[in-house]
């Protein structure tokens, strides 16, 4: 009872933190620092979305931008196309994501370990290339917001970026509470259980197919959500923007460096690369010939060997290194 | 204490990142205008971005520096505004929106430059230039060449390269000549297109074009940029068999395209191709004798040098800014001329305010001896109405002028010889 106190503390400190983040003055009053808070909530949102399915239940997926995708098209569809705010299209999109997910998980459930991880590759080439010759949602070209009135209603802000970074926090309190919620839920313990081994769960009466399509449908909804935000973030989409693997391995490379399987893991591993992302592309990407990516993949790097744990595996040692010196203080 | 080697790095990162700041702060001692450039400096496009880069920054040593042989506005003075220099802030979009957005609010907000150069694929110029329209700066764009960009209404957005929709209207005038004059009978038209915002628009306005021509579009062939293989592409536009095929294929595709073509043993009678791979000279030498017989329209080439005599010495600068040092392209001199159109404006408008400099941009004709018209004036929406190009064909290595036959230097050899007879 207390570890499950004291884990609520942790989260309420961090929410805490996180909200009060703008208000702080100093380096972070920046519009491009405030870019690079939002994208750190954001993507930290995207990768705890994959991290239910990855993490927990240890199916690996590289077919999450497809929901993100959809998300964003749902979003996009209901501003460009029909005018209308992009709320009602964010909702339908993550319902639509889960469905999709649903279906396109049934059948390929059936497979283990790598072939599900190659079948999913297989999905994200296939709506890529559908959504690129569907000219009913843009096709290649892709939909662009028009100019239109900014606020919360079409939640759309053309120079500040302050209202987008409390979106991003509500967007990250709403995906990281559910994982909360759901790791010390009855379906996660089952979600863990399946992850350690499918048989030895069944054994014990766990519906597995149930539990790793359940966590797939949340896993997809919420990932359509972060996808619809990042529509009105940028305000244009196109299948290569958002259906790519590039868009699905951000969401894998964060929650790997962050703590696989881990609550805060895909927050830290978003608030270490997405600035060092951000950073080095600033600093040196004028430079050209990829400088900035060549020093983020030696950061990574450096990282990974350091601590093939993640990020929250080196948090762990630390802690545990602080209670060892106090126990022999 | 003997470092650790991860922490030698870390260090190393550290130390450059200083450098960076350091390098930004010296610049806002002098009397500067800091401008932007946003081109794709890596991914899939990079050689072209590279190239647009070493263009805008060819331009800004002659507009600082005192060149009174160059025959360019601004060369014989040294900076504009009474001294005042122009820095450039380079930015790497990637070939990405939603990078090209980002670094487009950075360069403004951030780095504080006064206006944009960029950003040559034109789906990242949308996002980007919208986000300079919102804050009322200027934005200059050379060579995106999407048609719906100066439709938008925007007042500080200015383009200086033809569109898809002028290319497809040009095509189809030569096309008709050809019919009138040499009784070239040319009746049914294809087009084969990259998948992308770039590919599809000029897909939309070659059908508006060709149908409004009374021509028949009889093939709309899209394929995925990068393919390895375009064989039921090319099988479908050999089982329609076009006389005329419209390409808008990039780079390493358009390589392929054409070799597919041979290796299928078939070839529309005529083949005009947008601003594409065909104007690259480095892809015309790949493909050698293969290349040969294409046509398409060119901004610049250096075949072209004779009509536009003040390239020459510009261009040898610019040859010092690029490895391997290569001559301007059609779409890299638009780069540099919209660097030149923007400093004559400063200069000319005699202030910095952005609204004054885009009305100034808008009220007057600008001379660019870089521009194949030798004049540059924008429509409201930002067009220029004097761009112009020619349709070459490429023969032996070389661009033929062959319309409008007023420029043109050499007459069309049509129908393509077939693969088997050249």
């Amino acid at each position: 009872m207390r570890h499950r106190q004291s884990g609520f503390g942790l989260g309420c400190t961090i929410f805490g933190i996180l909200a009060i983040l703008p208000l702080i003055p100093g380096p972070l009053q920046g519009p491009f620092a405030k870019h690079v808070l939002v994208m750190v909530l954001l993507f930290a949102s995207m990768s705890q979305a994959w991290n239910l399915l990855g993490g927990y239940c240890g199916q690996v997926s590289f077919g999450h931008s497809v929901f993100f995708g959809i998300g964003a098209y749902g979003a996009g569809m209901a501003v460009v196309k029909y005018g209308l705010t992009p709320w009602p299209g964010a909702l339908l999109g993550a319902i639509i994501a889960s469905i999709v997910s649903l279906v396109i998980s049934y059948p390929c459930f059936r497979l283990k370990g790598h072939y599900f991880a190659i079948a999913t590759f297989a999905i994200v080439e296939i709506f890529n290339r559908l959504f690129m010759v569907w000219y009913w949602v843009g096709g290649a070209l892709g939909l662009d917001y028009p100019i239109i009135e900014e606020g919360w209603r079409n939640f759309m802000w053309y120079e500040t970026k302050t209202p987008y970074y409390y979106g991003a926090f509500a967007l990250f309190v709403l995906v990281f509470s559910t994982a909360r919620w759901i790791e010390r839920h009855r379906i996660g313990y089952y979600m863990r259980a399946v992850r350690d081994g499918q048989e030895a769960a069944e054994s014990l009466g766990v519906n597995s197919p149930q539990v790793k399509l359940t966590a797939m449908a949340i896993s997809a909804f919420l990932a359509a959500l972060c996808g619809a935000f990042f529509v009105q973030y940028n305000l244009r989409v196109d299948p290569p923007m958002v259906m790519s693997l590039d868009m699905s391995m951000r969401f894998v490379l964060i929650t790997i460096l962050g703590g696989l399987g881990t609550l805060w893991g895909p927050l830290l591993g978003a608030a270490v690369l997405i600035p060092l992302q951000e950073y080095t592309r600033a600093i040196w990407g004028g430079l050209g010939g990829g400088v900035d990516l060549i020093i983020f993949g030696l950061l990574i790097i450096v990282i990974v060997i350091r601590q093939p744990r993640g990020l929250m595996g080196f948090v762990s040692w630390v802690v545990g290194h602080r209670a060892r010196a106090r126990g022999r203080g | 204490m003997k470092w650790h080697w991860s922490k030698r790095v870390l260090a190393l990162v550290v130390v450059l990142l200083f450098v960076g700041i350091a390098g930004d702060a010296a610049f806002s001692q002098e009397k500067v205008i800091k401008i932007g450039t946003l081109f794709p400096l890596t991914g899939p496009v990079a050689l072209a971005g590279q190239r647009c880069k070493a263009a805008v920054e060819t331009a800004v040593e002659v507009i600082n520096n005192s060149y009174p042989d160059i025959k360019v506005p601004l060369a014989a003075q040294e900076g504009i505004l009474g001294g005042y220099k122009i820095v450039l802030v380079h930015a790497d979009h990637q070939g990405k929106p939603d990078i090209g957005k980002t670094e487009a609010e950075r360069l403004f907000d951030q780095e504080g430059v006064y206006a944009i150069i960029g950003s040559y694929n034109s789906a990242v110029t949308k996002p980007a230039s919208l986000v300079a329209e919102r804050r009322k700066k200027l934005f200059m764009c050379g060579c995106s060449s999407s048609a719906e960009l100066t439709k938008r209404g925007m007042k500080y957005f200015f383009r200086m390269a033809p569109t898809d929709e002028t290319e497809s209207q040009e095509f189809v005038t030569f096309v008709k000549w050809l019919n009138e004059t040499k009784g070239a009978d040319l009746k049914t038209f294809g087009v084969i297109y990259e998948n992308t915002e770039f590919g599809k628009h000029a897909a939309e306005e070659a059908k508006k074009a060709i149908e409004a021509a009374g021509f028949q579009y009889v093939a709309d062939v899209a394929f995925n940029p990068g393919a390895t293989n375009l064989n039921s592409e090319v099988q479908m536009l050999k089982g329609k068999n076009p006389d005329v095929v419209f390409g808008a294929c990039l780079g390493a595709d358009y390589i392929l395209w054409v070799r597919t073509m041979k290796q299928l043993a078939w070839l529309p009678k005529v083949c005009l191709n947008y601003c594409s791979g065909y104007q690259d000279p480095i892809i015309a030498q790949q493909l050698g004798p293969d290349g040969d017989y294409f046509m398409g329209t060119t901004g610049y080439s250096p075949e072209l040098a004779e009509l536009m005599p003040a390239v020459a010495p510009v261009e040898e600068i610019y040859k010092t800014k690029i490895d391997p040092p290569v001559p301007f392209d059609s779409d890299s001199i638009q780069e540099a001329v919209a660097t030149f159109v923007l400093a004559q404006a400063i200069d000319k408008a005699g202030t910095l305010d952005p609204d004054k400099v885009a009305e100034t941009l808008y009220a007057n004709e600008w001379e660019s001896p870089l521009s194949l018209g030798g004049k540059v004036a924008f429509a409201p929406g930002g067009q220029n109405i004097k761009a112009m190009s020619v349709v070459t064909q490429l023969k032996d290595g070389e661009y033929r002028r062959v319309f409008p036959p007023e420029l043109a230097n050499s007459d069309p050899i049509f129908p393509i010889p077939s693969w088997d007879k050249r």
